[in-house]
């Protein structure tokens, strides 16, 4: 259990720095860089990977989804990337440390709010919270169950792919972990788009107005 | 024997029993997501991405309660909070 548990590296100003945030930065640092040189030798690919993005996460919110995209792909960029390069020898994986999860767990809880507001306002997103007021524990009771539940999923698959990896270094030490070790890089790609996808659906249902029948007419009209 | 063994062994068979319960029940309710999605993409061949997407988000909720059990199981034997009261 301890290789797979974070430890810490240093201490900053007697706060503790664990190698899960040092591999953090590092992949900060690829993804901007790697970012910097693909749009300079190759801008097709940005875009393919912007209009993937686009295209599968509009399909799941039934909206355009370009104004949550910024936000959106920036989950599902870093966790994918954070899977891939947690490949490399020195850079552990994010989310293995029960911290990363729930950080990334937490933007997604306040930005159905930023999102809602930005959208309806205030008073009109509060009032549609709030609309049988008998409900409204039930809804803060299930906006908080799911963002432990997407903390808990990414967390628990993350953990028991590098328990297997240690368990099986420990048994057959040449071969195999490194086999289960890329069956673990797709596990966590599915991952991400997990993620991203509920994320999508909660920041849709954060954002949808209660009464959809004459915008659904208007879109089926445009469609 | 004490009261640590007493509970070492019954979170031992626990564990046993819990993961195997928690981890057929969501692999059933799975192949059964699966065995649907292919009959539907196999119907309407047209409606298959559609039906692909839906199937993983549904095949992850179902997941996600086997890595709850596998959690709690890792919880109970490597971080028992219940040892700690009879050591200390």
């Amino acid at each position: 259990m301890d290789e797979v548990t974070a430890h810490v590296v240093f201490e900053v100003f007697g706060i503790p720095i664990t190698d899960t945030v040092t591999s953090t930065w590092m992949i900060m640092v690829i993804i901007v860089f790697g970012t910097w040189y693909l749009g300079k030798k190759a801008p097709v690919a940005l875009e393919m990977i912007v209009d993937f993005l686009n295209d599968s996460l509009s399909q799941t919110m039934g909206m355009n989804a370009m104004p949550y995209l910024p936000f959106l792909g920036t989950l599902a960029i870093f966790i994918a990337a954070a899977n891939l390069f947690s490949l490399i020898p020195g850079i552990s994986n994010p989310a293995r440390d029960l911290n990363t999860p729930i950080a990334l767990a937490l933007t997604v809880f306040f930005s159905v709010y930023y999102f809602g507001i930005r959208k309806k306002g205030v008073k009109k997103f509060l009032r549609e919270l709030s609309d049988p007021i008998f409900l409204l524990p039930f809804e803060f009771l299930s906006q908080i169950t799911r963002t432990l539940s997407l903390t808990l999923r990414l967390f628990g698959n993350m953990i028991s792919i590098e328990l297997i990896v240690a368990i099986l270094l420990s048994l057959f030490p040449l071969i195999a972990p490194s086999i289960m070790a890329v069956y673990g890089a797709a596990t966590g790609l599915i991952q991400a788009y997990i993620f991203t996808v509920l994320s999508s659906t909660y920041i849709a249902s954060g954002v949808s107005v209660i009464a959809p029948d004459e915008e659904e007419a208007a879109d089926l009209a445009s469609a | 024997m004490t009261s640590e063994v007493v509970i070492t062994i019954v979170t031992i068979i626990v564990a046993g029993v819990g993961i195997v319960l928690g981890t057929a029940i969501p692999a059933l309710s799975e192949g059964k997501v699966a065995q649907k999605a292919l009959e539907g993409m196999a119907r309407q061949p047209e409606a298959a991405n559609d039906l692909r997407s839906t199937m993983l988000i549904s095949m992850a909720l179902l997941e996600s309660t086997a890595i709850y059990v596998l959690l709690i199981m890792l919880i109970l034997i490597f971080a028992n909070p219940l040892l700690d009261r009879f050591f200390s």
